[in-house]
């Protein structure tokens, strides 16, 4: 692809060493405070080592600079790497350019490239993969997991890659000017969609509940309850958890407390005799 | 007992602390840790069946920020243990990898967010000594001590459970045991609410029931599903940048000739909305 073209031979070797190192971002956890704030340190350390090669004071800053916290989805968290290592250079190069900048501009992203990030891997690629692979693996087929890898691997790590090179080259302004121009938003909005079809076909695949209850009838068959939730909607039960889950979610109900809820709940339905 | 007990807990480190150390490639899900747990015990069909029923039990167990409503791995290392090793009936082994796996994500959230918290001050004096050496040592020494002690868990559940736990499931009542599997059916929905929760808008909202009557009556598998969402994103995607290119264009022309034109192209957009949903 382009992107790498128009970078110096030696950028290119540190880039592919960020590019490398970035996969153990998030290899430690420095409790709530800090979080992945190391891995990040760890991963732009080339770049730091390169720049800063005969200032040691300018380099002990630098990396003080970056031992705040930091967490972005980490297959696109290389745009952020790649932007810093643009940055620092900048620094080490221009005394009149503002270091704080760089920090401001990493938290700044985090919220939106972590917004975009999860719902595109956690909420699209992944659950697309784990569909294929669950509907393999049910039949013992060694498969399933093996095609869950590949197809939620691939694409992550290539973005990886091009994001990292894409951060170095198209500069801080970039994701403005995506918000700007409405790219963002068509993102998204493809995200969502895609997200939001599949997280449906999950909820009438993956979401189970069949009622074993059914009235007796004198001289006949007993009634089946199920029968008729069947009748009346397909998956009706699991529509409605799902969908009661997420309203309660929204009303910024604990996501543990209503885990316990439907365990409560099922339990509950299992000792009545409902399933 | 050890034996089994070393093996489950390797299980969990190399499944649980590869994924993070290297790329989040997703080994820690239950698909790929049931498959992998199978081989360590010499069953690798019961691993993957057991993986793929877990596998959507789990699907909204997301580690977000480090806030977590489930752990996977020890749920499935543990599930699939008792189901090869100690024969527990496979539905038995699923129901009991759900409590299993909401108190291990209180264990690892308490480690991460909690404990972890004392090698905070350490990255600041690493940092303020201009010692990148230090820096490596401490990030890769904090993924070792958080993912062993974590592992340890799994190691003494099994040492310690294996009996009680045979115990048990011999001993629950049937209808307790149907409550648990009926847990299992219906706990993939929080998981959902979870994703929907980063995805839903109002305008998007008919995409979610459109899938859930694909799924339901249509009975298409997954994959179809798929392939006919990405038919949608790019017919959207290809409308979506027609109209904001006429859009850019308005903005740029006179606002007095261009009101007009853009209602049309509005109306037209909504007519198009309501025939796919």
């Amino acid at each position: 692809m382009k992107i790498t073209k128009n970078v110096s031979p030696e950028d290119k070797k540190i880039i592919n060493r960020i590019f490398w190192r970035s996969f153990t971002v998030f290899a430690s956890r420095a409790g709530a405070t800090k979080a992945h704030a190391p891995g990040f340190m760890y991963s732009i350390m080339p770049a730091l080592d390169e720049y800063f090669k005969d200032d040691k004071e300018g380099h002990r800053k630098a990396m003080m600079r970056h031992t705040t916290w930091y967490n972005i989805t980490q297959n696109v968290g290389t745009f952020v790497m790649g932007l810093v290592a643009s940055m620092e250079k900048k620094t080490a190069q221009d005394p009149n350019f503002d270091p704080d900048s760089t920090v401001a501009i990493k938290t700044s992203l985090m919220g939106p490239l972590s917004g975009i990030g999860d719902s595109i891997f956690w909420g699209v690629l992944r659950v697309i993969a784990a569909g294929v692979g669950i509907s393999l693996a049910s039949q013992g087929s060694i498969l399933g997991p093996i095609l869950f890898l590949l197809i939620y691997n691939i694409p992550s790590i290539a973005t990886r890659y091009y994001l990292t090179y894409m951060g170095f080259t198209v500069g801080d302004t970039f994701i403005q000017d995506m918000y700007k121009s409405g790219s963002m938003k068509l993102l998204n909005k493809a995200a969502s969609t895609l997200g939001l079809l599949m997280i449906g076909c999950m909820t009438a695949t993956m979401v189970k509940f069949e009622s074993k209850l059914s009235i007796p009838i004198e001289g006949g068959k007993p009634i089946k309850i199920q029968t008729y939730l069947d009748q009346l909607w397909v998956g009706l039960v699991p529509l409605i958890v799902t969908l009661v889950c997420y309203w309660l979610l929204s009303k910024k109900v604990n996501v543990n407390w209503i885990l316990l809820g439907v365990l409560v709940l099922s339990i509950a339905l299992g000792l009545l005799g409902v399933v | 007992m050890l034996h089994t007990a070393t093996l489950a807990a390797i299980c969990v480190f190399v499944c649980l602390g590869g994924n993070w150390l290297w790329g989040q490639t997703m080994i820690e899900r239950p698909l790929v840790v049931g498959m992998v747990a199978g081989m360590m015990f010499g069953d690798i069909r019961t691993g993957i069946l057991i993986g793929a029923s877990l596998e959507a039990i789990f699907m909204g167990a997301v580690d977000i920020g480090g806030a977590i409503s489930s752990e996977p791995v020890t749920a499935t290392v543990l599930a699939t243990t008792f189901a090869i090793t100690l024969g527990v009936d496979t539905k038995a082994a699923l129901a009991l990898a759900v409590p299993i796996g909401v108190f291990a994500a209180f264990i690892s959230m308490f480690l991460k967010n909690v404990v972890m918290n004392i090698f905070a001050p350490l990255v600041d004096k690493v940092a303020s000594d201009d010692n990148p050496k230090g820096l490596t040592r401490l990030h890769f020494g904090m993924w070792f001590i958080n993912y062993f002690t974590f592992s340890l868990a799994t190691f003494f559940a099994v040492l310690a459970g294996a009996r009680p736990v045979q115990h048990l499931v011999n001993q629950i009542p049937a209808n307790l045991m149907a409550g648990l599997a009926a847990t299992g059916g219906l706990l993939p929905a929080v998981g959902f609410a979870i994703l929907m929760r980063m995805l839903w808008s109002k305008e998007l909202s008919p995409y979610y029931f459109l899938g859930f009557v694909l799924a339901a009556y249509l009975k298409l598998p997954s994959v179809a599903v798929a392939a006919l969402g990405i038919i949608i994103v790019v017919l959207q995607w290809i409308r979506d940048k027609q109209i904001m290119n006429i859009e850019n264009k308005q903005k740029a022309a006179p606002v007095a000739s261009a009101t007009p034109h853009l209602e049309t192209t509005d109306s037209m957009d909504e007519e198009e909305e309501d025939f796919f949903s």
